[in-house]
C-alpha cells in the first residue's frame, strides 16, 4: 500500500501544478481550488505515512520503507533508479514541509486574491512542493540533485514572481546563479561518489564510503566537502548567503515556505542524511561547525540595523541555519534537526505574520513607517509576539529548547569556541526580534497618515494559518524533547525517532549519549541560555521601547544615535551587509565583465583573424602570381628555358653522386 | 524491409524532383508531405531495428552494392544505433525546420524548399554510409545546398558567411579525403594490391594501420570534424554562419550539421586510428574543455541573440567531444545523449529568435526587454528552453551533460571540475538573457512596433512542441536513446581499446604544444598593440554591454 502513497503525495501536487498551468488561466479566482486541494489531500495521506514511519509499523521498521519506481539512468555500471525512501528523518521533513506548505496554501489565498497573477502563483507553489517532496523522499543521489535544482527552479520563478519588477528579476537570477556555484560541488560530489562506490543509492554508497578499510580513489573528506558546499548554497551559507536576502523580492507567502521553513532547510537535511559521511571524514565536519556559527553571528550582526521587516527576518534565517550547520557540525545530528522543525514553524509563522503586516499598511515593508500597530491588528501582533519569544529562545517556547539544545551539545562536546560565539548570536537574536516588535507593533505610530485610517487586520483566511503555527510555535519544543512519560521514554520522542538514522554517525565519531544533568553542566548551561535571551529582550526594550500588560517603556531613539555613534563602522558594517554585495559587484560585474570583453576580443582578432588572414594571404598570393601570367610569349620562353635548365642542373648534380 | 536504407535516404530526393516540376504555389505543401513521408519511413527504421542484436552483427539493415568494382568502392549502407537515432533526429528536425521556413520564406520558395530536401539527403547519406568513399561523398552533398540556403536567403553580409563555412569546412573535407584514400592504399598494399574492401568500414576498422600513417590520418580526419563539431579553435565560421542564415538554416545547422562532426569522430576517426586517438585524447580534452568554458564566457557578452545561442553551442559541443574522448561508458553514452540533446534543445532555441525576429526583425538583446507581458506563450517556451539549455535535471540536457562529466571524473576529476563550472556560466548567460529580454517593462523599441508583436502563432507551435515534448521523454527516460546506442557504444569502446597510445617523439610533442602557444602569444602582443596604440583599423566592433547592477 505505501508503495502506492509515498508516490502519490508528490503526484497530487504534480497534477495540481500540471492542471493549473494548462487551465489555470481560465479558472480566475476559483484557480486555487486544485492546487490548494491536491496539497491538502497529500497532508492527509503525508500524515498518515509520517505516523507509520515513526510508529515504525510495518513495512517501515527500522530503517524505513524504500519503494522503486522505474530504471531512469542506465549507462553502463552507471545506473541510477528513482525510488522513495522513507526513515524517520523524511518523516520528520514532511511533518514541516506538507503542514506549512498547507498552511501558505490557504495563507496565499488570502494573500494573493488581488494579484492578477494569482493561477500563475498556484501553478508555482504547486511546482515547488513537488520538487521540496522528491528531496525529501528521494533514495539516490542524482534524484535528490534534481530536485535540488528543481527547488532551485520554482524558487527562481517565484522570487521573479512580479516580473515586472526589475528587483525581483535581478534578484531571482542572482539566486539560482549562486545557488549553482554550491551545485557545481555537490554534483562534483555525486561523482565522487559514484567513482568511490559505484552507486549512487543514498544508504548503499554511505555504507560502503564509510566501510572499514575501504579503498577510496576520492578522500571522504574531500566527498563530504563537497557535498557540504552544496548544502552551503542551497542554505545560504557564508560565502553563498548573498541570494537569501535578495529573495525576499518575492511575494511573502514565497519567503515563508521557501525562504524561511522549507528549501532552505535542504542543506541541513543533506548534510544530516549523509551524516556517517562527516563523521568519517576527519575535519571536514568541523569547517562545517566553523562556517556554520560564523553565518550565525555575521547574518545576526546585519539583522540588527536592517530597516526593512523581511530583511531583518531574511538574516535572522541566515542566522539560525548558521546554528543548524553549526550543530551538524558539533556532531549534534538530531539537535540540527530539532531546531530546523521548531525553526520552520516560528519563522514561518514571523514571514506569514510579516506579510500580514505588508498587507495591513499597504504594501509598506520599512519598519521607520510603522509603529502602535498592535491594537489595530491584534491577531497579527500576537502570533508574531509568540513567534519572537519563540526564536529569541525564552522558555517554554519552541526555539528556547532546540536553540540550548545545540548550544548544550556544542559545549559538551568540546566545541567551547562555538558555545560561546553562539551565546552571543542568542543574545543578537533575542535584540533583533524584539527591535522588530517595537519598531512594528509598539510605541507612536509612523505609518504614512494617508494609510492611517485603512488599517485592517487580514482576512481569517490569512489569520488562521498564522493561529495555526503558533500551536507549534509554542509547543513543539516541549513535545519533542520531553524525556519522561507520556511522550518520551528516557530521551525525547525526536531523539528516539532519529536513533536509527544517526546511529552510524554517532558510532563514528565516537560520541556517546551521557545522560541529562539537570543539576550539572546541563543546568548551568541551561540557565545561560536563558539569561543571554532576556538579556537581548530587554536591551532591546531599553532602546525600542516596550508596551505589554504591566510593563511600559518608551523608545529611545537618542540612545540608540548615541550608542551608533560609540561603534560607527560595526555600525557602518552591519547597516551595509559588511560590504558582500558591493565585493561580489566588483569581482563578478566588473572583473568578470572585462574577462567576457576580453575573451570576445580575443576571439574576433586572435581566433577569427587568424582564419580571415589565411584567406587574405590566399588571395594576396594569387594577386602576387597573377603578374606571372603576363600573356607575352617571350616570358614563358624564358620560364621553360630556365626551369629546363635547372632539372637538368639538378639531375646532373643528383647524378654525378 | 531490404532497401529501406536507401528508399529512407533517398525519398527527400524523390521529394526535390516533385517540387522543381510542379508549380510553385504547391512547394510547400509537397516540400512538407516529402519531409514528412522521410520521417515516418525514418521511424519504421526503428521498428526493424534490434537493439539487442548479438555483437558480431553491429549494423543493420546493410546494402551493399558494389559501385566503382575497379577500386573496391561500393554503394554500402547500413545502420547500428547510433546512426539511427541520428537519422531519426534529421528526419524530424528537417519537417520542423521545412514547416517553420512556411511564412518566413516568400522568395524562390521552390528553389528554397529543393534546396532543403537535397540537403536532408545528404544528411541522412552521411549517417547510413559504411563505405568511406561514399561518406565523404555525401559529406560533400552536404555542403551545397547551405552554401545556397545562406548566401540566397540569409541577412545582409550572407555572401561573407556563406564563403567562410565552405571554404572553411572543404579545408578539413579535403584533407579527409586524402586520408581516406591513404587508408584505401594502406589497406590494398597490405592485402597483395587487392582493392576489394579497401573503403569498406567493416573491413577498414579491425585493421591496424601503421602508426605513423595513423597519426597523420587521424590528424586529417580529426580537422575535418572538428571544423564541422566546431571545436575551439576551429569554431569562428559557426556565429557568423548562424547569425546570418535563416531561421531553418540555423536550426538544421545546430541541430544536424554540428552533429555530422560528433558523428564523425565516433563513427571514423576512432575505431579506425584508436592508437593516434589515444595519443591526441589529452590534447583534445583540452581543447574542449576550452570550449565548454570560454564558449560560456564569450556567450555572456553577446549582444545578439543568435550569436549567443551560436556560442552557447560552441560550449555545448565541448561536452559531446569531452565525452568521447575520456574513452569511457559513461562518456560516450553522455556524447550521444547530448549530441542529441543540442539538436532539440538548441533548434528550438534558434526557431524562437525566429520568431522573435519575424516580429521585430532585430535580435539586439538590448533592444528587448519586457516581453513577458505581451508575448507570454513565447515567454514560457524560452524559458523552458533556457533551463534545458542550462541542464536543468528533469529535462534532456540534464542527463547528457551529467554523463559525461562522470565519464569524465573517471579520467581526471579535475577535468571534470572545470568542465562543471560550465553550470555556473550556462546559467549565468541564458538567466541573464532571459532576465533583459522577457522581464521588466516593455522597452521603448518594441513599444514602438505595437500590434506587429503577436504571440506565437499555431504553427510556429507545432514546431516547437515536439521538440518539447522530447526534451521531457528524454530527460525522464533516457534510456529510450541510451538502450538505442549501448551497441555503438560498446563497439567504438572495443575499437578503441585495440591499441594503446602510439608513442610519438617528446620532441615532436613538445614543438605540436609550443608552437601553437607560442603563435597565440605574438599574435596577441601583435594585435594588442595594435589596437591599443589605435594604428589598426579595427574591426567591426560592437561595444560589450555592461550590466547595471548585479
Amino acid at each position: 500500500m505505501f508503495g502506492f502513497l509515498v508516490p502519490v503525495i508528490i503526484g497530487l501536487p504534480l497534477f495540481g501544478f500540471l492542471f493549473t498551468a494548462l487551465v489555470g488561466r481560465r479558472l480566475g479566482k476559483r484557480a486555487h481550488l486544485v492546487p490548494v486541494g491536491a496539497v491538502g489531500i497529500a497532508w492527509l495521506i503525508g500524515m498518515w505515512v509520517v505516523f507509520n514511519a515513526l510508529t515504525g509499523a510495518q513495512p517501515f521498521g527500522e530503517g524505513g520503507f524504500a519503494t522503486r519506481l522505474y530504471s531512469w539512468i542506465p549507462a553502463g555500471a552507471f545506473h541510477v533508479d528513482v525510488g522513495f525512501l522513507v526513515d524517520n528523518l523524511t518523516a520528520c521533513l514532511l511533518i514541516v514541509v506538507l503542514t506549512i506548505g498547507f498552511l501558505v496554501h490557504v495563507y496565499s489565498i488570502g494573500y494573493m486574491s488581488h494579484d492578477p497573477g494569482y493561477w500563475r502563483f498556484f501553478a508555482y507553489l504547486n511546482l515547488f512542493m513537488v520538487s521540496m517532496l522528491l528531496l525529501v523522499l528521494a533514495d539516490s543521489f542524482l534524484v535528490l540533485f534534481v530536485a535540488w535544482e528543481l527547488v532551485g527552479l520554482s524558487s527562481y520563478l517565484l522570487i521573479g514572481f512580479w516580473k515586472h519588477k526589475p528587483s525581483a528579476a535581478l534578484a531571482a537570477k542572482k539566486a539560482f546563479i549562486v545557488n549553482r556555484v554550491g551545485d557545481v560541488g555537490f554534483a562534483l560530489g555525486i561523482m565522487a561518489i559514484f567513482v568511490d562506490t559505484g552507486t549512487l543509492n543514498i544508504q548503499d554508497s554511505i555504507t560502503r564510503l564509510t566501510a572499514e578499510g575501504a579503498a577510496l580513489p576520492i578522500p571522504i573528506w574531500v566527498v563530504a566537502l563537497l557535498v557540504f558546499a552544496g548544502a552551503m548554497g542551497k542554505s545560504a551559507q557564508f560565502p553563498l548567503h548573498v541570494w537569501l536576502p535578495d529573495a525576499m523580492e518575492g511575494p511573502t507567502p514565497v519567503s515563508a515556505l521557501i525562504h524561511a521553513a522549507t528549501m532552505v532547510n535542504a542543506g541541513v537535511y543533506l548534510v544530516a542524511r549523509t551524516n556517517p559521511i562527516f563523521a568519517a571524514g576527519g575535519d571536514a565536519i568541523v569547517v562545517v561547525a566553523a562556517i556554520g556559527i560564523f553565518t550565525a553571528i555575521l547574518a545576526a550582526s546585519i539583522a540588527m540595523t536592517q530597516t526593512d521587516i523581511k530583511r531583518v527576518l531574511a538574516y535572522s534565517t541566515l542566522s539560525q541555519l548558521g546554528y543548524m550547520f553549526a550543530s551538524l557540525g558539533v556532531g549534534a545530528f538530531t539537535a540540527a534537526i530539532f531546531h530546523l522543525m521548531t525553526h520552520g514553524f516560528f519563522k514561518g509563522l514571523l514571514f506569514l505574520g510579516s506579510g500580514s503586516v505588508i498587507h495591513a499598511v499597504h504594501d509598506e515593508q520599512d519598519m521607520r513607517r510603522m509603529g502602535g500597530l498592535a491594537s489595530k491588528i491584534p491577531h497579527t501582533y500576537r502570533t508574531m509576539l509568540i513567534g519572537s519569544i519563540a526564536i529569541a529562545g525564552i522558555p517554554p517556547l519552541a526555539g528556547f529548547f532546540s536553540k540550548d539544545e545545540i548550544l548544550g551539545e556544542a559545549f559538551k562536546n568540546g566545541f567551547q569556541w562555538v558555545w560561546l560565539i553562539g551565546i552571543v548570536v542568542a543574545v543578537m537574536t533575542a535584540f533583533y526580534m524584539f527591535r522588530l516588535i517595537g519598531l512594528t507593533f509598539w510605541g507612536e505610530s509612523r505609518v504614512d497618515p494617508a494609510v492611517e485610517p485603512n488599517i485592517h487586520e487580514s482576512p481569517s483566511v490569512m489569520m488562521t494559518p498564522l493561529w495555526l503555527l503558533a500551536i507549534p510555535s509554542i509547543l513543539l519544543g516541549l513535545v519533542l524533547s520531553w524525556p519522561g512519560p507520556p511522550l518520551g521514554n528516557g530521551t525525547g520522542l525526536l531523539a528516539g525517532w532519529l536513533e536509527p538514522v544517526f546511529q552510524h554517525g554517532h558510532e563514528l565519531l565516537g560520541r556517546a549519549e551521557p545522560a541529562f544533568q539537570l543539576f550539572g553542566i546541563d543546568g548551568g548551561l541551561l540557565l545561560v541560555s536563558i539569561v543571554v535571551a532576556v538579556l537581548g529582550m530587554v536591551a532591546a526594550w531599553r532602546l525600542f521601547g516596550v508596551s505589554l500588560s504591566g510593563l511600559q517603556w518608551r523608545p529611545n531613539p537618542e540612545r540608540v544615535r548615541a550608542l551608533t555613534a560609540r561603534v560607527p563602522f560595526l555600525y557602518r558594517a552591519s547597516l551595509n551587509k559588511w560590504w558582500f554585495d558591493d565585493l561580489n559587484h566588483l569581482i563578478f560585474i566588473v572583473i568578470g565583465g572585462r574577462v567576457g570583453a576580453f575573451a570576445w576580443w580575443f576571439d574576433r582578432r586572435v581566433v577569427d583573424d587568424t582564419v580571415n588572414d589565411i584567406a587574405a594571404t590566399t588571395v594576396d598570393a594569387g594577386k602576387e602570381l597573377r603578374r606571372v601570367q603576363t600573356g607575352r610569349v617571350q616570358n614563358y620562353a624564358l620560364g621553360i628555358a630556365l626551369g629546363l635548365i635547372v632539372m637538368a642542373g639538378s639531375f646532373l648534380v643528383l647524378a654525378a653522386r | 524491409m531490404p532497401g529501406i536504407l536507401t528508399v529512407t535516404t533517398f525519398t527527400p530526393l524523390l521529394g526535390a524532383l516533385i517540387v522543381a516540376a510542379a508549380p510553385t504555389r504547391y512547394a510547400r505543401a509537397l516540400a512538407l508531405a516529402a519531409s514528412l513521408a522521410t520521417w515516418v519511413i525514418s521511424l519504421l527504421l526503428v521498428i526493424g531495428f534490434d537493439p539487442h542484436a548479438p555483437a558480431a552483427r553491429p549494423f543493420q539493415l546493410v546494402e551493399a552494392i558494389n559501385w566503382i568494382p575497379v577500386f573496391g568502392i561500393q554503394y554500402k549502407v547500413g545502420v547500428d544505433g547510433l546512426s539511427l537515432i541520428l537519422v531519426v533526429l534529421t528526419t524530424t528536425l528537417t519537417w520542423i525546420s521545412i514547416l517553420a521556413s512556411f511564412s518566413p520564406i516568400k522568395e524562390r520558395i521552390k528553389e528554397y524548399m529543393v534546396s532543403f530536401l537535397v540537403l536532408e539527403v545528404g544528411m541522412i547519406g552521411v549517417f547510413v554510409a559504411l563505405d568511406t568513399f561514399l561518406f565523404y561523398i555525401f559529406w560533400e552533398i552536404v555542403l551545397v545546398p547551405m552554401y545556397l540556403i545562406i548566401g540566397i536567403w540569409g541577412g545582409a553580409n550572407r555572401i561573407y558567411a556563406t564563403i567562410k563555412f565552405v571554404l572553411y569546412t572543404l579545408v578539413g573535407s579535403l584533407l579527409m579525403l586524402v586520408a581516406i584514400l591513404t587508408t584505401a592504399f594502406a589497406y590494398q598494399s597490405a592485402h597483395g594490391g587487392v582493392w576489394q574492401g579497401a573503403f569498406d568500414f567493416e573491413k577498414l576498422h579491425g585493421f591496424g594501420f601503421d602508426p605513423t600513417l595513423q597519426l597523420f590520418a587521424f590528424l586529417a580526419f580529426f580537422l575535418a570534424f572538428a571544423i564541422k563539431v566546431p571545436m575551439f579553435p576551429f569554431h569562428t565560421w559557426l556565429p557568423d554562419a548562424h547569425v546570418q542564415a535563416p531561421t531553418a538554416g540555423s536550426v538544421i545547422l545546430a541541430a544536424i550539421l554540428l552533429k555530422l562532426g560528433a558523428y564523425g569522430l565516433i563513427r571514423f576517426a576512432v575505431p579506425l586510428f584508436p592508437g593516434a586517438a589515444h595519443t591526441f585524447a589529452p590534447a583534445i580534452i583540452v581543447l574542449s574543455l576550452i570550449a565548454i568554458i570560454y564558449g560560456a564566457i564569450v556567450a555572456l557578452v553577446q549582444p545578439d541573440l543568435k550569436k549567443l545561442v551560436a556560442y552557447s553551442s560552441v560550449s555545448h559541443m565541448g561536452f559531446v567531444t569531452l565525452g568521447i574522448f575520456v574513452f569511457n561508458v559513461q562518456g560516450m553514452d553522455g556524447a550521444i545523449l547530448q549530441m542529441v540533446n543540442h539538436g532539440l534543445i538548441t533548434g528550438a532555441l534558434f526557431l524562437l529568435v525566429g520568431v522573435i525576429y519575424e516580429r521585430t526583425h532585430d535580435r539586439t538583446i538590448a533592444k528587448m526587454g519586457g516581453l513577458a507581458g505581451v508575448l507570454p506563450v513565447w515567454a514560457v517556451a524560452l524559458g523552458f528552453f533556457c533551463f534545458a539549455s542550462g541542464g536543468l535535471p528533469g529535462l534532456s540536457g540534464f542527463v547528457g551533460e551529467f554523463l559525461v562529466l562522470v565519464g569524465a571524473f573517471q579520467f581526471s576529476p579535475w577535468v571534470a571540475a572545470i568542465a562543471t563550472v560550465c553550470m555556473i556560466l550556462a546559467a549565468a548567460y541564458l538567466l541573464w538573457m532571459y532576465q533583459r529580454i522577457i522581464f521588466g517593462e516593455l522597452s521603448g523599441f518594441l513599444q514602438g512596433l505595437g500590434h506587429h508583436l503577436v504571440d506565437m502563432t499555431p504553427t510556429e507551435v507545432l514546431t516547437l512542441a515536439p521538440l518539447a515534448a522530447l526534451t521531457v521523454v528524454f530527460g525522464l527516460f533516457p534510456g529510450l536513446v541510451l538502450d538505442l546506442v549501448g551497441g555503438s557504444v560498446a563497439n567504438v569502446l572495443t575499437d578503441a581499446a585495440r591499441q594503446a597510445a602510439i608513442v610519438v617523439p617528446p620532441a615532436a610533442a613538445a614543438l605540436a604544444i609550443a608552437l601553437p602557444i607560442l603563435y597565440v602569444v605574438g599574435r596577441l602582443a601583435w594585435v594588442a598593440w595594435i589596437d591599443l596604440s589605435g594604428r589598426g583599423t579595427g574591426s567591426a566592433e560592437t561595444p560589450v554591454p555592461t550590466e547595471a547592477a548585479s
